[in-house]
């Protein structure tokens, strides 16, 4: 019906009609989509998230004496230098080499504190070469002095994604934010009936070479993101789950700090947010329906990311309406939810895309080839050699007691069987609490005689069908030296120690260098 | 008002707040608390026609009391309303307004602080 170049012409008229994804919504369920495609010329979409999978190249000019950095620190974050000589890749996860700062202070605020103009500590090693001869540099560094700062993101502005809770009962710290426990709230991440690429879901005008509206500057697309995938269940013609993925492009230097911003996701680590808008040409009735989704029409899916595996359970399907609405139902209970990523400012760079093509300062471009829309899956990582369940550990026959035994009872079990941890069953065999010798220890200092007041009543416990890395981690995060492993009715089936855990580890070492 | 009550060891054991609540006509809600046999603090919000008469009360029974003007402040520079916080407030006292700002209401807070440190640029600022 219409041709990029057509639009162009009108933008540079002056003639365009360009409205925001959210408008076209709007028009498209008043007036339909064949009348919409008539009336609009462009859809401006807009999304302001926490996108992990950013970071910049950066060239920072040659010292005298030359220096060929190998190991390259801005203001403590270390940026990958294995490029050329005064080339670096910074990337926005990495947590800062002080652990004092750690995750406060990352790639993310490095990037954010290059933009907004700030001088930078630079402090470069290198190994020493005929040509390059210098092995340290310590200077300070701006923007403006870099000769290049390429912002490059492998993998930004999903389209859609999962929306997370945690059944567990503690509190769990993830990408998606604070997850409060027992299904205690929900987060989201999508700006929905905004969101870029939920507008052109088989990417009929994006693809490489799409100019695109970056942190305030003039970005491209250089093709898919990693982890692009296609071959997804849709609605509406919309994945329900994460799906494609760009990845892009655009110069630092001319970017603005309004419309980018550096975060620490709570004991996950640091995070940039990116402002992303794209342009989206209402070419023909099709496009139009499309753009004109609307955030009930965008179905996704409630996980729980209190297991930690892959594939985690979906609890529920919900869609974006409802995500909005600040509650939604999980088990008949309401539970507030949250988003992730800024929705005011999504729509603010969707405006403000939108200003810029109605005062012909920003041309579409035809993209040279479009994203694939197809034949894409995500292919997981296969370990060769898998995860050794808990169940698969050789468990020596496991000792209890119960609750009414006296404790020079249990103080001898522990001392015969040469152990540290007893778990307390009922008759049937159910955990009831756990006791350790330094528990009894305690109880013989100050004189207690019950079990009762002794044992641990809210148990760490293993799981037979979980992998032992998942327990080791457990261990790690309650600081605590075993576990009892229950089965599905929490009877205990054995224990599992951190020395269990080391021995594992030594073994895995010994067969060929590997660890978990 | 919302004041922090702090209790010196040798009250502990004395029950100062009922007896000013059967004194005085007055709502008594304590939104945070924090009390050891070495003394103790607790956030409290007294309302009612004699809350000025009863303060005096406790402050004459040996409570120190240190009134706040304001529990949370949101940094509008560094906040980028993306409302993280807005789920896991437990009395509900952040929301989403109209067009997307996210706003934390004050009189509602009780200082938990979750919000504060939950918030991935920092944004919240918790006044103790």
């Amino acid at each position: 019906m219409k041709t990029i170049n057509e639009i162009n012409q009108k933008i540079k008229d002056g003639d365009a009609v360009v409205v925001t994804a959210s408008e076209m919504t709007e028009i498209v369920a008043e007036n339909g989509p064949k009348e919409a495609a008539r009336e609009v010329d462009v859809v401006t979409t807009g999304t302001f998230g926490a996108m992990c999978s950013s970071g910049a190249f950066l060239n920072f000019g040659h010292s005298d004496p030359p220096i060929k950095m190998a190991r390259t620190y801005l203001n403590g974050v270390e940026l990958y230098s294995g490029l050329a000589a005064v080339d670096a890749y910074i990337g926005a996860a990495q947590p800062n080499k002080d652990p004092e700062l750690g995750l406060d202070y990352g790639g993310a605020h490095v990037i954010e504190d290059l933009i907004k103009g700030e001088e930078i500590e630079l402090v470069a090693e290198a190994y020493g070469t005929d040509c390059y001869p210098l092995k340290h540099v310590e200077t300070l560094i701006t923007l403006d002095k870099l000769n290049q700062a390429i912002m490059v993101n492998p993998r930004n502005c999903y389209q859609n994604y999962a929306v997370a809770v945690n059944s567990t009962d503690e509190t769990l710290y993830t990408y998606m934010g604070t997850l409060l426990p027992n299904y205690g709230n929900v987060t989201y991440s999508s700006a929905g009936e905004l969101s870029p690429l939920i507008n052109d879901p088989y990417f009929q005008t994006i693809g490489f070479g799409t100019k695109v509206f970056l942190c305030g500057a003039e970005g491209y697309i250089v093709g898919e993101g990693t982890q692009h995938s296609t071959d997804v269940e849709r609605r509406h013609g919309v994945p329900t789950t994460s799906a494609g993925t760009l990845m892009l492009k655009g110069d630092m230097k001319k970017m603005n700090p309004e419309f980018l911003r550096a975060a620490t996701m709570p004991k996950y680590g640091p995070t940039l947010y990116v402002g992303v808008g794209i342009p989206i040409p209402v070419l023909n009735e099709d496009i139009a329906a499309s753009t004109g989704i609307s955030d009930e029409d965008i179905t996704c899916k409630v996980v729980d990311y209190g297991v930690p595996r892959r594939e985690r359970p979906v609890v529920k399907e919900t869609n974006y309406k409802e995500l909005k609405s600040g509650k939604i139902e999980i088990n008949g209970m309401e539970v507030p939810t949250s988003p992730l990523s800024s929705l005011k400012k999504a729509r603010i760079i969707a405006e403000e895309l939108k200003k810029l093509i109605e005062k012909s300062e920003f041309l579409l471009t035809s993209p040279i080839y479009r994203l694939p829309s197809r034949g894409y899956t995500l292919r997981p990582l296969e370990i060769r050699k898998p995860s050794i369940l808990v169940r698969e550990l050789e468990s020596k026959p496991v000792i209890v007691t119960h609750p009414d035994e006296n404790i020079k009872e249990v103080a001898r079990k522990l001392v015969e069987n040469n152990i540290n941890h007893i778990p307390v069953v009922d008759e049937e065999g159910i955990l009831q609490g756990i006791v350790t010798s330094w528990d009894i220890a305690d109880a013989v200092a100050k004189g207690k005689t019950s079990l009762q007041d002794v044992m641990t009543k809210k148990v760490i416990i293993a799981r037979e069908d979980e992998p032992v890395e998942v327990v080791a981690r457990r261990i790690d995060k309650y600081d605590i030296s075993g576990l009892p492993i229950v089965d599905s009715d929490n009877k205990v089936k054995g224990i599992i120690t951190a020395e269990d855990i080391s021995r594992l580890v030594g073994k895995k070492m010994d067969r060929g260098g590997e660890s978990i | 008002m919302k004041a922090w009550l702090r209790f010196l060891p040798s009250i502990i054991g004395k029950a100062i707040i009922s007896e000013t609540i059967k004194k005085y006509d007055i709502e008594f809600n304590i939104l945070r608390a924090h009390i050891t046999p070495r003394g103790g603090k607790m956030l409290v919000e007294i309302s009612g026609p004699e809350e000025k008469e009863s303060i005096k009360f406790i402050e004459e029974q040996g409570i120190e009391v240190n009134p706040i003007i304001k529990v949370v402040k949101k940094d509008k520079d560094k906040c980028i309303d993306c409302g993280a916080c807005i789920s896991l407030c437990p009395v509900k006292a952040i929301n989403m307004e109209e067009d997307w700002t996210v706003e934390i209401d004050d009189q509602i807070c009780i200082g938990c602080g979750f919000c504060a440190k939950s918030c991935p640029t920092k944004s919240i600022i918790l006044f103790e």
